[in-house]
Parts: structure tokens; C-alpha cells; sequence
């Protein structure tokens, strides 16, 4: 029921990132919602949700908004990759952090992925005006909505969960 | 490698996944899925736009700026159909003066017809700007059609169409590109989307002036010739230069629209140009 839960979150997220995030952008760019949930979802649900949602957030995503599922598929897939990693390098960064620069991170990498899709369909960039005009004012809006969002959720009592997954892989802990 | 521990089979599963996607979108199998996806989206796509749009409205047009806004957009869109109009008279006179050929195009005019639609969604990022109408092959929508505002000027062309509905790149997405001329020197370019939804007007050479009326050329067969794009806005550059730097102001504001024609009678020759 919580996977089923998961999955109709992931695609009402994709299409409020389609409907809504484009109504309010700053600096030129939109939040990224999806990525968001998907973060949000990793951090405080368990990573085999996110194991799940990440391909339907992607095919649901490409199919609203006409981009290729396989790009933006490719764009989220560094989440739980890196949040595993920051978890088991042992970072001294609490949960927050954790999740912030997994967001950050991320971001950053699929929106890069997506300004590279446009180069080779014929669009002019420098990597400058991909840094200024992209990649920081993108990373900056989503962590703002993230302290926005992790704020209420703690106070609501949910607790941060790790983004490791134990011993056994995706069956381990079903 | 640590990072891919335990996630290892998963990351090249996705890997994989998205290698399918990319071939099945390739060939065309994703596009009924895709359809159906739309149409049992769109019912709450209509109520997030219809919750949304007027609380965005009210943010923009928030205080004195707004009052400002408002009268600002009245008049942006009176400039745009007196601009229009200009450009059609122009035109007309051209054409009287003995350019057959483009008599014999402006003729063809008369049997424009266009489909109405609303814009339901849309992509846009710095270097992106895709928009999805509420119109689809039902409607006779067609891959390559032309669509205009409300007022005529050029927007974009439909690159994707589904039973219900179709998606729209738009002049402003930096993969888009027109071929163009200035209206009354013939001056011809390529208007292209620049990062942040702006226009370029490039490869154009000859006398360019600020406020110049920008239109389209219909080289290549991608759009019928004499469509309004928008005005020169800034022109740099010295004398020397075999090419200025043009930036254009769009003649409608397009990243706000909410309605548009799509222009049905007009089906582009498929010569890969100016598109």
C-alpha cells in the first residue's frame, strides 16, 4: 500500500512539475519538484521506494512534458547512489545536510544532463552561462524548498531514515 | 567502487531501462502509452492550472507594479496588433509594387485557417521551451503546423502530436530556429532561442535598426513567409563586423500566453530547414 501511495505521489509530483512549477520561476529557472519527492521520499520513506519511483518519476515526467524517459531517467539516477555513499564514507554531515547536498548534487547533474541534450540538438552554451544561469540559481531554489518542506516534516515527527540499503540489496528489508 | 555498493544491480538496471526508453521512444512504441498517460492526466492537470494559474496571476500583478503590468500587457497587446497591421499594410505595398511571387503568396493567405487551443502545461528551462496544447490529431493537428498568438504572431510549431493533445517548441527554445527578414529592406537571418527564453536575430546582414519588424522569410519550406515575429530591440556592433549582434524583442509575450492558433492550412515542406 505505502509502495502503491508512493508511486501516485510520484506521478501527481510529475505533473505539478509540468502544471505549477513553471508558473512561478526565479532567476530563469523552475524548482525541481520530482526530484524533490524522490529526495524527500529516499530520506524519510526507504530507499526501495525511491528504487521504484525514480523510473516511473521518469517516464511520467517524458511523457507530460515530451522529453526522452531514458535522459531523465539517467538525470535522477545518482540519488540513491550518492546518498548511500555520503552515508557510508562516513561524511560528518547530519541528515539534513545529507539530504541537501544529495539534492544540490543531483540537481546540479540533471540539469547539466538536460542543457547537454539541448547542445546537441543545436543550442549555443558556455559552460559559464550553463553555471550562472542553470546549475547555482536551480540548486539554490531547491534547497530553499527543501529547508521549506524538511522543516515541517521534522516537526511533524518524521523521522530521518538512512539511504542505505541493508545486506541483501532491495529484498532485504521488504 | 563504494559508491555502488549494494545499488550496483540497480544502477545498471536503470542504465539498461534507459537505453530501452530511448530506443523504444525512437521508434514510435512509447507514443500510444504516452496518449493514454495524457488523457488520464489531464483532468487533474486542469484542476492544478485552474487552482494555480490565478494565484500566480495575483503574485505577478501584486501592488502598484501590478497596476503597471496590467496596463503594460493592454498595451503590449494593441502595439502588437497595430504592429501587425503595419506589417500587413508593408507587406501589401511590397507586393503591389510588383513582386508577383509574392502576390501570388499573400493571395494564398485568404484561405488561412486556424484550430484554437489552450495551453495546458509547459516545459521551460533556461534553454528549454516546450508547451502542450489541449488540441491533438482529433482536432487535425498535424507534426510541423505553425502556431500563432491570438493576434497572429509567431509562437512556435508543433513537434509532437497525440490523439488529444500536442506539444509546441517554441521560437524562444534555443533548438529553435526561423529563417526571418527584416520587413522593407529584405535583410534575411535566422531568429534563434537564446538561454533565458530570449530571440536572436543572426547571420543577418545590411542596414538593421532598432524597432526594425522582424518577419518570417519562409526559406526552407518550415514556415509560410510574412508571419510577425517581433521588433529589433537592441543592435551591437561596429560598421566592420561582418555580422551584428541582434537581440529581438518577441512581438507577444509568450512565456504568459494561455491561448493559441494553430495554423492548419499551412503543412511544411519536409526539407529539414528552418525549423
Amino acid at each position: 500500500m505505502k509502495m502503491f501511495s508512493a508511486i501516485v505521489a510520484t506521478v501527481f509530483a510529475a505533473i505539478w512539475q509540468v502544471t505549477v512549477a513553471p508558473l512561478f520561476p526565479a532567476w530563469g529557472v523552475t524548482f525541481d519538484f520530482l526530484l524533490l519527492t524522490l529526495v524527500v521520499m529516499t530520506a524519510f520513506g526507504s530507499p526501495q521506494r525511491a528504487m521504484v519511483c525514480t523510473p516511473v518519476a521518469a517516464v511520467a515526467y517524458g511523457f507530460l512534458a515530451n522529453r526522452e524517459p531514458g535522459l531523465i531517467l539517467l538525470a535522477y539516477l545518482p540519488l540513491l547512489p550518492l546518498g548511500f555513499y555520503l552515508e557510508g564514507a562516513r561524511v560528518p554531515l547530519n541528515h539534513y545536510a545529507r539530504t541537501a547536498l544529495v539534492l544540490a548534487a543531483t540537481g546540479a547533474w540533471a540539469r547539466l544532463l538536460f542543457v547537454l541534450a539541448s547542445v546537441v540538438g543545436g543550442a549555443d552554451a558556455t559552460p559559464g552561462l550553463v553555471l550562472v544561469h542553470v546549475i547555482l540559481p536551480g540548486a539554490f531554489l531547491d534547497l530553499a524548498l527543501l529547508s521549506m518542506v524538511y522543516v515541517p516534516l521534522r516537526l511533524l515527527g518524521w523521522s530521518g531514515q538512512g539511504m542505505s540499503l541493508s545486506r541483501g540489496g532491495y529484498y532485504s528489508s521488504l | 567502487m563504494l559508491i555502488f555498493q549494494r545499488y550496483q544491480w540497480w544502477v545498471a538496471s536503470m542504465i539498461g531501462l534507459a537505453l530501452f526508453l530511448a530506443l523504444a521512444g525512437q521508434v514510435g512504441v512509447l507514443s500510444p502509452f504516452q496518449g493514454v498517460f495524457l488523457r488520464i492526466t489531464s483532468p487533474v492537470e486542469s484542476v492544478l492550472n485552474g487552482v494555480f494559474r490565478p494565484v500566480a496571476s495575483v503574485l505577478s500583478n501584486a501592488g502598484e507594479i501590478g497596476d503597471l503590468r496590467d496596463e503594460n500587457d493592454r498595451l503590449r497587446l494593441e502595439n502588437e496588433e497595430l504592429r501587425n497591421q503595419v506589417g500587413e499594410l508593408q507587406q501589401n505595398a511590397e507586393d503591389i509594387k510588383g513582386l508577383r511571387d509574392a502576390l501570388s503568396l499573400t493571395q494564398g493567405d485568404q484561405s488561412v485557417q486556424y484550430v484554437a487551443a489552450d495551453i495546458v502545461h509547459r516545459d521551460a528551462s533556461p534553454f528549454t521551451d516546450v508547451v502542450t496544447i489541449n488540441r491533438g490529431s482529433g482536432d487535425g493537428i498535424q507534426v510541423g503546423m505553425v502556431v500563432v498568438s491570438t493576434k497572429g504572431t509567431l509562437m512556435g510549431k508543433v513537434t509532437k502530436v497525440t490523439a488529444t493533445s500536442s506539444f509546441v517548441r517554441l521560437i524562444t527554445d534555443t533548438q529553435s530556429t526561423v529563417s526571418a527578414e527584416i520587413l522593407g529592406t529584405g535583410a534575411d537571418g535566422s531568429v534563434k532561442g537564446t538561454p533565458n527564453r530570449g530571440l536572436a536575430f543572426e547571420l543577418a546582414q545590411g542596414d538593421i535598426q532598432v524597432g526594425d519588424q522582424i518577419v518570417t522569410a519562409g526559406l526552407g519550406g518550415g514556415y509560410p513567409r510574412g508571419l510577425p515575429i517581433g521588433r529589433v530591440a537592441t543592435v551591437t556592433g561596429t560598421s566592420q563586423d561582418l555580422y551584428k549582434k541582434v537581440t529581438v524583442e518577441p512581438g507577444v509575450r509568450i512565456g504568459t500566453a494561455e491561448n493559441v492558433l494553430v495554423r492548419t492550412d499551412f503543412i511544411p515542406e519536409s526539407l529539414g530547414l528552418g525549423d
